[in-house]
């Protein structure tokens, strides 16, 4: 059965967040009290990335049971990362939890359990800074994610198939997505195919559609498009969908269009999810 | 009677022996034995459930069976313990934070007595006596949290699972019980308690998750594992078992333990 394989430190598995830093995402975000785009996006993948190292960590070390990258494009295609990991694309986890760009540290507000707020203090790692600067080069950064995969598919076949996770809030301005995508989601492991999933984020307070399983309410051709090249959620995904109390038919894609903040976060949280890490 | 004690374990397949975080607990002698599963999404798992064994073979929870209270009152010195095994100061920032939601375990513990051995407590000992002069012959107790389980065979036959009885009941969820006291507060109404006897040429395996849902899956299928464990005589017998089982997906790959109690009649009584 595709999409089953246990992840291991012998076989880890993959992922690779693609990050628009167009000049738009200066805008604000629907749902985020005025944030921008690009802040709500670095948080929620410094945040990502602080879960994924601690459900990792074991003992005094981190289980590589991933390793990932991040992309930026915008005024450039360029790998994501800041601080000591500046130019790295893949890079297994114990790396990334050891080398934070810088640590921040932020407030917490949590129920006191008698009607009032506590406030705490926790540490946020930061790795990926808000950038938001030039087009939307979005083919461009699906074929880096090409290049790097072909690579990593072949030296790591029987691991379960990377997960590239796209965020965007428009439309391609070079040449893209769909030929690229298709070369990227053609790519695989013995355990199935690379997945693709893709989160248009909005700055308008318009209804969210999360996880479709046909394109019948989408707008236009630019959101027919990205659901095209949307993977179909493995049932595993799907199960986890499903928990967070939403009801998805099979054919489900990974894909949201309007997405506000919660739907970002929630989207993110099932698509780097994993019942089968080992 | 005599008891033939065997305990055999492995670690999960692609893990070192010192990544092992099942624990068992022995005291022959006391007729007390405990099996662990430590979680392994948690930190320090390894070290909480030897705790947690170690305890229970020297100074189980008192109480036909224990209260909620008397259960958690056992467990809080052996929370401090696990604090105070951890080399706080020397964890970098990801592996304190982790640390710090505490490990998770299940517990399985088991003590058998017979007309000659004396019970722990006063209070205990009491009640055992009370008991005593109600059931004749020796008796077993178990107490657990979790998906740990045993069996005990007699004449070839299956007659007691518990506390689970079907193979589908074996979660990824099972209630386990943390070294961290914040996240205990729904778990003291979940142990389970249970008695009862034995007899010479009985025998009881206690089995962390893995084995214990083969282990069911064929008894469900109208086999007798028990025959296939009765082969395995050493620890590479063991590990080979484990081994085949995994690669035909009959069992997951998991950290696995068994501990083999047969009774047989002591020779001295002869």
């Amino acid at each position: 059965m595709p999409y089953s394989a246990e992840i291991s430190r012998t076989n880890p598995s993959c992922f690779i967040f693609l990050i628009d830093q167009s000049g738009s995402m200066v805008e604000p975000i629907s749902g985020g009290d005025g944030k921008r785009k690009c802040d709500v996006v670095a948080d929620s993948i410094n945040r990502l990335l602080h879960n994924l190292i601690i459900k990792c960590a074991r003992g005094e070390g981190i289980r590589d049971f991933y390793e990932l990258a991040v992309i930026g494009y915008g005024a450039q295609v360029a790998p994501g990362f800041s601080g000591p990991l500046a130019g790295r694309d893949i890079v297994p986890l114990s790396e990334v939890a050891n080398n934070p760009a810088r640590v921040e540290e932020r407030i917490k507000e949590l129920d006191d359990g008698a009607g009032g707020v506590i406030q705490q203090k926790t540490k946020f790692p930061v790795w990926f800074e808000p950038v938001a600067k030039g087009t939307t080069p979005m083919g461009g950064a699906l074929d880096l994610a090409h290049h790097l995969l072909s690579g990593w598919c072949q030296q790591r076949n029987y691991s379960y198939p990377p997960i590239v996770i796209n965020i965007s809030d428009g439309e391609a301005t070079d040449f893209g997505p769909e030929p690229q995508a298709e070369a990227l989601t053609s790519l695989h492991t013995s355990d199935g195919n690379v997945l693709l999933l893709n989160i248009h984020i909005s700055g308008e307070n318009m209804t969210p559609i999360v996880f479709p399983d046909n394109d019948e309410d989408l707008p236009d051709e630019f959101a027919r498009t990205l659901f095209q090249v949307s993977s179909v959620l493995p049932p595993g995904m799907r199960e986890l969908a499903k928990n967070e109390s939403l009801d998805l038919n099979e054919g489900a894609r990974g894909f949201a269009f309007n997405a506000d903040m919660i739907e970002l976060i929630r989207f993110l949280d099932i698509g780097t999810r994993s019942s089968t890490m080992r | 009677m005599e008891a033939t004690v065997q305990v055999f374990w492995t670690p999960k397949k692609g893990n070192t022996p010192d990544e092992y975080e099942d624990a068992y607990g022995c005291d022959v002698e006391e007729g007390r034995y405990a099996i662990s599963d430590g979680a392994t999404e948690s930190s320090f798992a390894e070290i909480w459930s030897t705790i947690l064994t170690q305890k229970f073979v020297t100074t189980p929870p008192v109480g036909e069976p224990p209260e909620e209270k008397t259960i958690e009152d056992w467990v809080t010195p052996l929370q401090r313990e696990w604090h105070a095994n951890i080399m706080w100061d020397r964890l970098p920032w990801f592996a304190e934070e982790k640390a710090r939601k505490g490990a998770f375990a299940t517990l399985l513990g088991m003590e058998f007595f017979d007309d000659e051995s004396d019970d722990d407590g006063v209070m205990d000992k009491l009640l055992f006596m009370f008991k005593k002069q109600k059931t004749a012959g020796p008796r077993w107790r178990a107490l657990t949290i979790g998906d740990s389980n045993f069996y005990q065979i007699r004449d070839d036959e299956m007659i007691t699972a518990w506390p689970l009885t079907k193979g589908i009941q074996f979660t990824h969820r099972p209630t386990l019980i943390s070294s961290n006291p914040k996240s205990n507060d729904t778990i003291w109404n979940q142990f389970r308690f249970q008695t009862g006897e034995y007899e010479e040429g009985d025998t009881f395996i206690l089995a962390t998750d893995a084995i214990a849902k083969w282990f069911l899956d064929r008894v469900e299928l109208g086999e007798k594992p028990w025959r296939v464990l009765d082969q395995v005589k050493t620890e590479h017998d063991f590990e080979t078992l484990v081994s085949e089982l995994r690669a035909g997906l009959k069992m997951q790959n998991d950290d696995t333990t068994i501990i083999s109690i047969h009774w047989e009649e002591d020779p001295e009584d002869e």
